[in-house]
């Protein structure tokens, strides 16, 4: 189905902010008719090649050809009316707020310059219904504020909008990444009828898996220069070393003898808000455990259970064989109890201030006198975390925006790793994070978690099986079962996950 | 290009305030005097204080229109207090500021806990305090030796020791009010710069969700702001009071504009594009030097307002207009 003459040809794109390069000659042809994506290790200049793409950026070298014909975006407008839909990874971007779901569908109707100058809701209806049908989203409500329907909803209106205009290339950044499986291979089936309609795509994925699935061409930009083109059969292992290089051997850790173990956190008959289902877990110092569970599964209100941030509706829970209660969550601080939050951009960091000060935040007490901060010893502080964490950046006084997704992700794990703890939860800790990252951040927690424990809750079974000693299966509030990592059973973890 | 934006909007508004400071100057030398320099600080010390109160609350991501309403009616009571009530001048401070952190309060609990919009609980405060200090006096403006409503005259008086506040004067030169001025200025910069509270205030202002999650009480941070804020309008209202040395009835007209200007032309002090006690402080002074330097050179009177809001628009440009924000 491929056509010889690319749609579209990037041609030598070189970027630079400042002092640092971006990109450097990053050459990448688009043909009719494919899905191609486009990876590389955070920072290494994907976005910025999108970015650049898109007309977001005029100040760019380089050439990018369309049908032949050379052109040069000053805007993103401009590349919009060439052909290029983007939808970016971040979803409150795509839609727009206080209007309905149908609004939202067929928001080019409202918006465009050609837009009747009177409302007109019923063929406003229609159209959404249109557009609808083609995503199979004809369940939903569309007179439905958008505010009220759930992010993986909006994800999937945010793309039939964008599919709608019949663009000739197609741009979806991390589009899976708050979507559940069930509606990416919805999603996955219809970008396979437009690659067949002749619509030229450009997938942006952390989830080499799934860019393994659905592409015809892998292109890698590796610190800013062109990586190479994979070609299929396409191995995941491949793309990793064309990202990365070889990232060596894996580190695995010698599990602690089972009389050495001292039990940590246990949980008795908890229940949780919204939930009957008593849990019990035990975790014993030393311990990475992870919790496995879909979207829903309740994973995230047990992890704010422990964190103070609900209250539990019965049972107990008992830090080192003491029974403790917390009204809130800087009682669940004090009892040595952490939390990294899912979603960093909304939950965790502060924008316009710096590093240090981000990874600082809960701990100010600690370094501070009489409400006088040590400046000193939080600059110790930050440096022993950006140095042991190998966070990228120009100094611990760079403001967090200035990092790339996967060092701001890295920042806040600092903060939560900074003080002596008993266990750390992370919440869908790898969540928009590149390979690299999550190897690194892998690797401290492997080889620093000595007395304290990890609980890390993801609903990816190859994020758990990477670091994990063993994995908890959460299923509708209840916990169906454990697993060693060592000896694991995938189908039967999948199976226990997706269990009705 | 790029260095000199990054300069520009680093120093730009240092540059033009300097620049006009010897403009003026060299125009008309006795600009530069002593007198001149401390009539001009005299002159924005109650905007001035106001501008650090209101600091705070834009820094948590808030704002505080009651801040004249407050002044104006701590003017009332205090003025009340000693002519009418005829109590000592102590009471006229202690109440007074007993009132402006009442009113913080207020405005906290019902943004916090009743969950209005800043703006809008602030609003209804600045109406419901600008009715209120009309009560006690009838309407009227209280003075030494008023006929009260009942036909008697009033027994009371302005206190020698209150009227120091605002008219008395350092070794002879500095007014007292300039004082307290600096050390409310001072305390708030060292506040928000090298304390932990300072810290916490600017990043709930940042991403309230992810302070609340690091284990901070968030809402007891706002609810301080406002307090705050109350409190310190408090004491622009006592030395306004003691400046004019009556209670009148029309002091806060004006107070809240000139305020938050300055507030908003602080954030281009230094490039630092957030609330901050420096760049509060600079613009109210920049603000009071440019219309005391035009004045002298004949600018009528009718045209300050509209130089205000020059200065206020070209300071936003400063802020947010030359730095390429990402989209």
């Amino acid at each position: 189905m491929k056509s010889s003459k690319p749609i579209i040809e990037a041609k030598n794109i070189s970027k630079t902010f400042g002092a640092t390069k971006a990109l450097s000659k990053v050459s990448f042809d688009f043909y009719r008719g494919e899905i191609f994506s486009i990876v590389g290790a955070n920072g290494a200049g994907k976005s910025t090649f999108i970015k650049i793409i898109c007309g977001y950026y005029a100040d760019y070298e380089g050439e990018i050809y369309i049908d032949g014909q050379l052109v040069r975006f000053e805007s993103p407008r401009d590349a919009y009316e060439a052909g290029i839909q983007v939808v970016h990874q971040n979803i409150e971007q795509g839609i727009v707020q206080n209007m309905s779901v149908a609004e939202n569908l067929a928001l080019e109707m409202i918006v465009s310059p050609e837009a009747k100058c009177i409302y007109d809701k019923k063929s406003i209806l229609k159209r959404a219904e249109e557009i609808a049908k083609k995503m199979n989203l004809e369940h939903l409500d569309m007179e439905q504020n958008i505010q009220d329907i759930p992010q993986s909803q909006k994800q999937m209106i945010i793309i039939a909008r964008a599919l709608a205009t019949k663009p000739k290339l197609l741009i979806l950044d991390e589009p899976t990444s708050s979507i559940s499986d069930r509606e990416a291979s919805i999603l996955f089936e219809r970008l396979y009828r437009l690659r067949d309609e002749g619509v030229s795509i450009l997938f942006v994925s952390h989830y080499l898996s799934e860019v393994k699935k659905i592409s015809n061409r892998v292109g890698v930009i590796r610190d800013g220069k062109f990586g190479g083109i994979l070609h299929q059969p396409l191995e995941v292992k491949e793309i990793v070393r064309a990202m990365v290089g070889d990232i060596g051997s894996e580190v695995r850790r010698s599990i602690k003898d089972e009389n050495e173990k001292s039990l940590l956190l246990e949980l008795k008959n908890l229940t949780v808000e919204g939930s009957n289902h008593p849990i019990n877990i035990k975790i014993y110092s030393g311990e990475i455990v992870g919790l496995l569970g879909l979207i829903g599964a309740g994973k995230t209100e047990l992890a704010e259970t422990l964190f103070g941030i609900r209250k539990p509706t019965g049972g107990e829970i008992a830090i080192k064989g003491t029974s403790v209660t917390f009204e809130n969550i800087s009682q669940a601080i004090r009892y040595g109890i952490h939390m990294v939050p899912e979603n960093r951009t909304v939950n965790a960091i502060i924008p316009e201030e710096s590093i240090k000060n981000n990874i600082t935040l809960p701990f100010l007490n600690f370094f501070s006198k009489l409400g006088v901060l040590s400046k000193k010893n939080e600059i110790k502080a930050a440096k022993r975390m950006i140095d042991s964490m190998g966070i990228k950046c120009e100094g611990y006084s760079a403001y967090i925006e200035s990092l790339s997704g996967g060092n701001q992700q890295k920042v806040i794990v600092a903060r939560w790793l900074l003080m002596k703890h008993n266990i750390i939860i992370l919440d869908e800790p790898f969540q928009g994070v590149d390979i690299k990252s999550r190897r690194d951040i892998s690797i401290y927690l492997q080889e620093n978690t000595k007395n304290s424990a990890v609980l890390m809750i993801s609903s990816d079974i190859d994020e758990l099986l990477d670091v994990t000693d063993r994995i908890l299966i959460m299923n509708k509030g209840r916990i169906l079962g454990e697993e060693k990592t060592s000896q694991v059973d995938r189908d039967k973890l999948l199976a226990l996950i997706t269990q009705e | 290009m790029e260095k000199y934006i990054t300069f520009a909007i680093k120093y730009g508004f240092l540059i033009v305030m300097a620049g006009s400071f010897l403009g003026f100057g060299l125009l008309e030398p006795s600009f530069w005097s002593w007198t001149n320099m401390f009539s001009i600080l005299l002159g924005v010390t109650i905007v001035g204080i106001l501008a650090l109160g209101v600091t705070f609350t834009l820094i948590v991501d808030g704002f505080d229109l009651s801040i004249g309403a407050t002044a104006a009616i701590c003017v009332m009571i205090s003025s009340y207090v000693m002519v009418v009530l005829d109590l000592n001048y102590i009471y006229a401070i202690l109440i007074s500021i007993l009132l402006g952190i009442t009113i913080g309060l207020i405005n906290g609990l019902l943004i916090v806990k009743a969950k209005i919009p800043d703006l809008l609980a602030t609003l209804g405060m600045m109406f419901l305090i600008q009715g209120l200090q009309l009560i006690p006096s009838a309407g009227m403006s209280i003075g030494t030796g008023m006929i009260l409503p009942d036909g008697t005259e009033a027994e009371g008086e302005f206190a020698k020791e209150f009227l120091f506040l605002g008219q008395g004067r350092l070794f002879n030169m500095i007014p007292i009010p300039v004082i307290v001025f600096a050390l409310l200025a001072i305390i708030t910069y060292f506040v928000l710069q090298y304390t932990k509270w300072g810290r916490i205030l600017y990043a709930i202002g940042g991403n309230k969700k992810a302070v609340k999650l690091a284990g901070v009480n968030v809402e007891r941070y706002k609810i301080a702001a406002y307090v705050i804020s109350g409190t310190i309008s408090s004491i622009a209202g006592i030395l306004l009071a003691a400046i004019i040395g009556r209670g009148d009835v029309t002091s806060g007209g004006g107070l809240l504009l000139d305020a938050v200007a300055a507030a908003l032309i602080g954030y281009a002090v230094l490039g630092v594009k957030k609330p901050n006690a420096l760049g509060s402080v600079v613009g109210v002074i920049f603000i009071g030097m440019l219309l005391n330097g035009l004045t002298m050179l004949s600018l009528p009177y009718y045209t300050q307002d509209f130089i205000k809001g020059l200065v206020l628009v070209c300071a936003l440009i400063f802020t947010f207009g030359l730095s390429k924000s990402e989209i």
